[in-house]
């Protein structure tokens, strides 16, 4: 299949904290379109990965480009659910009240969601099949639900991209396989999705592009030339066996 | 970018943290013998060493002391001595003396255990309050047994003072008696006219004026001798906090007497006071601060009040023309 | 005086009006702002700040000589600003943990602030300038012009958080996902920290160093139990906050030697009790009761299963059985039979029970598969 446009660009990425270098001199072309799975073992720095490409940690070296621009000036363009655990989901407010929180970027300082915000985040839920738990707290809800608010909060940003982290971390059977629907059907749409992902053995079956990470890019390209046995001994060394264990 | 500019970044960082320690333990060697030297070392002149608390005591004790001690005081100018803390050097010099003067009456409320300490080790430790009898003093109502330590603001308490500084001097330093006892006729004499002093200025206010609202009770000795109906917002001690009812109760009780002015203390916060100003302004009516007066403390040296009748002359001067 | 007598001099007493409307605005204020600080899961930062603005008043004093609050207020702004910039600075350079990083400057800063205090008593007009009042606070001699900072600093913090409340919210919920929206969270983050502190060095004067962090934090832990919306917690929280300063200087008021500053802090804390126990929500109590609703339900459903099974083996449902049957059943009581017949699934007469028609509904549909299996 022909990708004519490159949806996000990254050139010589290097992150380190405290001297130990979490991401070393990554380059990484994602064409528009595809739905990649990020993929390595704990501590390969595929969160980190996503948060320097988002701008919400700052790399020592490197660039990103979205869509041929630098990521800041395209902000709109891409929508990012986080992992579920990095939000305290005791905080006072309901499964609606989040997904709104999705249209706040195109408002801007001060103004509050009116009327047309309301009705984008109520098909948003709708979507994403939470609709009456719309006023629920959200501490009242369970993983998957808590998973699907999220995602009808990215939804809501109407963006190109999608960035997603662990998406299916924690999450129950017939929830991931609904968000894996919606998933394929943005894809369908013509949106590039970039997803880390923690369950190798789903990987050939939910995406088509797929980047081998540890620290260092391993390798990057389509399932089928990708994702194969060596590769995967490259980036987990001898254990990837027991990643994919039944 | 590549990985030798990091390692090199790394190697200095390195390096600039571990010359900050060695930094850091010059500089803390440095402190540590200069808190060494800083120790009082035992005068060598051979005069007697006497330390005093509060600067009206140590003034009382220079008027008979002299030339023949080397005299030290705890406390200066605006000195609180109910609240106040005696740090290790204050300590060292109470350690090294031969006599040691305080009020007591627990007006040094916080040091009462290192007196006791020092007692204890055979040291001459004098409270000049116990040298006056209990009957003549005024018992708190609440507390039973417990004195109000202003003694200083009665004259023939402060020259009975006078006596017992001579006695103990006399005793500890008996070469030097004859001194001594010469002095204190001097400052006795002093004294004497101070009352009179006093006396006569109070005279030419009326008798209805001589209403005294001060900052704590500090004056109650001054209005039984001289007088004078006393207040004061915060008690005996100025540990005391000034609550909501004594701002009004006092601001009440101006109110119904329309005393002219009050008066701050100039070791105590002021904005207790104030507060009691604002509060009598805010129901209608005026009264005035009258000054600042001298209660726990003298004023700093080289001013008029450096001294105990300078400081009581000032006092009756200010009260008195703020209320005529 | 009658209590009643009491609440109205608070508002009649020109001296007691100024002091009771100055501590329901701090209250009210803290009670604002504590609640981002609460839902930061900063709520040691009010501690850690209010302990490191004592060495900022006591410099103030020595630097310019000054006893005017307003200036000894402003060192402890402004040490109490560096205070913050020094936790965040020790959290983002160094491997320690927020905690540590605030327990350790609140400890340096506060130790400092004590050295400055023994040292500085030795200074003329140190007493005068009443810095240790600062430690506990002298709500006594608050007057008008402190109630109208308090009220103008609280309009103009009720002002910034109308405009930008949504900014807030996302910011406290999910501070990343704000960044990639655009939003520039450091500017807000200074914001709130801003407000914080200023209602800190507010509140010293009445409360004091050592105590301000409660007042900061109670009223906005107590708000939490009683809502889930962050609009009404915030409300709630300065409702809270003003309730405890009307309260705690009441009770102050009434009595002598009871200083005003910890009874409001008493106050607050014993509404963080109650919301504790009472909040229907989620207090305690009504978690027990709700609990134990819960289990007596179950024990009635059990029972009806059991007796279900039982009735089924006659061809008439209703057929009566003696309740010794049941006593091999570990799960029925008294209590729940005489439910079960309150809801009208069984009848009793004398030691009989037997089965209504909705009783026996009530069994098919609950354990639908049940029956299934059976046939």
């Amino acid at each position: 299949m022909e990708k004519d446009r490159i949806a996000i660009r990254v050139d010589d990425l290097t992150v380190a904290y405290n001297y130990k270098p979490v991401l070393w001199d990554i380059d990484l072309v994602i064409p528009e379109g595809v739905m990649m799975a990020i993929v390595g073992p704990n501590g390969a720095g595929k969160s980190t990965l996503i948060k320097a490409i988002l701008d919400i940690v700052k790399p020592i070296a490197g660039s990103v480009q979205v869509f041929g621009k630098p990521y800041k000036n395209q902000r709109k363009l891409v929508a990012y659910v986080p992992q579920k655990g990095s939000v305290d989901w005791d905080f006072p407010t309901t499964a609606i009240d989040v997904v709104l929180m999705g249209t706040y970027g195109s408002l801007g300082w001060i103004k509050r969601p009116g009327l047309a915000e309301k009705k984008a985040a109520l098909e948003a839920l709708e979507k994403v099949d939470m609709l009456s738990f719309k006023d629920r707290q959200i501490s009242q809800l369970s993983g998957g639900q808590q998973q699907r608010v999220f995602l009808a909060r990215a939804l809501v940003q109407n963006a190109s991209i999608y960035i997603m982290d662990e998406p299916f971390q924690g999450v129950d059977a017939t929830t991931e396989i609904a968000i894996v629907n919606i998933l394929k059907e943005l894809r369908k749409a013509g949106k590039t999705l970039v997803v880390v992902h923690h369950d190798l053995q789903t990987v050939p079956e939910y995406f088509d592009w797929v980047t081998f990470l540890n620290v260092k890019k391993i390798a990057t390209g389509p399932i089928n030339d990708i994702f194969n046995d060596d590769n995967l001994t490259k980036t987990y060394g001898i254990n990837y066996k027991v990643a994919i264990q039944k | 970018m590549n990985f030798m500019q990091i390692i090199r970044n790394t190697k200095w960082n390195t390096i600039y943290k571990k010359s900050l320690n060695k930094m850091g333990m010059i500089g803390f060697s440095f402190l540590f013998v200069f808190i060494l030297s800083c120790q009082e070392t035992k005068n060598k002149s051979g005069k007697l060493n006497v330390v005093s608390t509060t600067n009206i005591f140590t003034d009382l004790v220079h008027h008979i002391g002299g030339d023949s001690i080397q005299l030290q005081g705890l406390m200066g100018a605006g000195v609180d001595p109910h609240l106040y803390k005696a740090s290790e050097g204050d300590v060292s010099k109470l350690a090294n003396s031969d006599i040691i003067f305080y009020g007591g009456l627990h007006l040094e409320g916080k040091m009462v255990d290192i007196f006791e300490r020092m007692k204890s080790t055979n040291k001459i430790t004098v409270e000049l309050g116990a040298a006056l009898d209990t009957n003549q003093l005024i018992e708190s109502e609440n507390f039973g047994g417990n004195y109000d330590p202003h003694i200083w603001f009665n004259v023939s308490f402060f020259k009975q003072m006078a006596d017992k500084v001579t006695e103990v001097l006399s005793e500890t330093d008996p070469e030097s008696a004859n001194y001594y006892a010469e002095n204190n006729a001097k400052y006795q004499k002093e004294l004497d006219e101070l009352d009179v002093y006093i006396r006569a200025k109070i005279e030419t206010l009326p008798k209805e004026k001589r209403i005294l609202v001060t900052a704590h009770d500090a004056f109650s000795y001054f209005g039984r001798d001289y007088g004078f109906e006393v207040l004061g917002l915060q008690g005996i001690s100025t540990a005391t906090e000034a609550g909501v009812k004594d701002v009004q109760r006092l601001r009440d009780f101006i109110i119904d007497n329309q005393i002219k002015a009050i008066f701050i203390e100039s070791s105590v916060p002021r904005r207790n006071i104030e507060a009691l100003q604002k509060a009598v302004e805010k129901d209608g009516h005026q009264v005035e601060i009258g000054g600042s007066l001298y209660s726990d403390a003298l004023g700093s040296t080289d001013s008029q009040e450096d001294n105990y009748i300078g400081m009581f002359k000032y006092n009756v001067n200010t009260i008195v023309e703020a209320l005529k | 005086m009658s209590l009643f007598n009491i609440f109205i001099e608070l508002f009649t007493d020109t001296t007691l009006r100024t002091i009771t409307i100055g501590t329901m605005v701090l209250g009210a204020a803290s009670g604002m702002l504590g609640s981002f600080a609460v839902l930061r899961k900063e709520s040691l930062l009010g501690d850690a700040i209010s302990h490191a603005a004592l060495p900022g008043i006591i410099l103030a004093f020595m630097f310019t000589g000054s006893k005017e609050s307003y200036i000894l207020l402003i060192g402890a702004l402004i040490v109490g600003l560096i205070g913050t910039l020094w936790i965040r600075g020790i959290i983002h350079t160094t491997q320690l943990k927020t905690d540590a990083a605030l327990g350790l400057i609140l400890s340096i800063f506060f130790g400092f602030g004590m050295l400055l205090l023994t040292y500085v008593q030795k200074l003329p007009d140190a007493n005068q300038a009443g810095l240790d009042k600062y430690l506990f606070g002298q709500a006594a001699t608050l007057v008008s012009q402190d109630v109208y900072i308090l009220g103008g600093v609280t309009m103009f913090a009720l002002l910034v958080l109308f405009l930008f409340w949504k900014e807030f919210k996302i910011m406290l919920f999910d501070a990343d996902y704000a960044k990639t929206l655009g939003f520039n969270v450091k500017f807000i983050d200074i914001l709130i920290t801003f407000f914080i502190v200023l209602t800190i060095v507010l509140g010293l004067q009445t409360v004091g160093v050592v105590l301000m962090s409660a007042l900061l934090l109670a009223p906005a832990a107590a708000a939490r139990q009683w809502t889930n919306s962050l609009s009404k917690m915030v409300a709630l929280a300065a409702l809270i906050g003003a309730l405890a300063g009307l309260i705690g200087t009441g009770i102050s008021a009434s009595e002598d030697n009871l200083s005003t500053g910890p009874v409001i802090v008493i106050v607050a804390s014993a509404l963080v009790l109650f919301s504790f126990i009472f909040s229907p929500i989620r207090g305690i109590l009504f978690q027990q009761i709700r609990l134990h609703q819960n289990r007596n339900n179950l024990e009635q459903m059990k029972t009806l299963q059991l007796m279900f099974n039982i009735a089924v083996k006659h061809k008439d449902f209703t057929h009566p059985h003696s309740i010794g049957i049941l006593n091999n059943f570990r799960g029925f009581t008294k209590y729940s039979l005489n439910k079960m017949v309150e809801k009208e699934w069984i009848q009793i007469s004398g030691n009989q029970w037997n089965l209504t028609e909705s009783g026996f509904k009530e069994a098919k549909e609950m354990f639908h598969s049940n029956t299934k299996d059976h046939e």
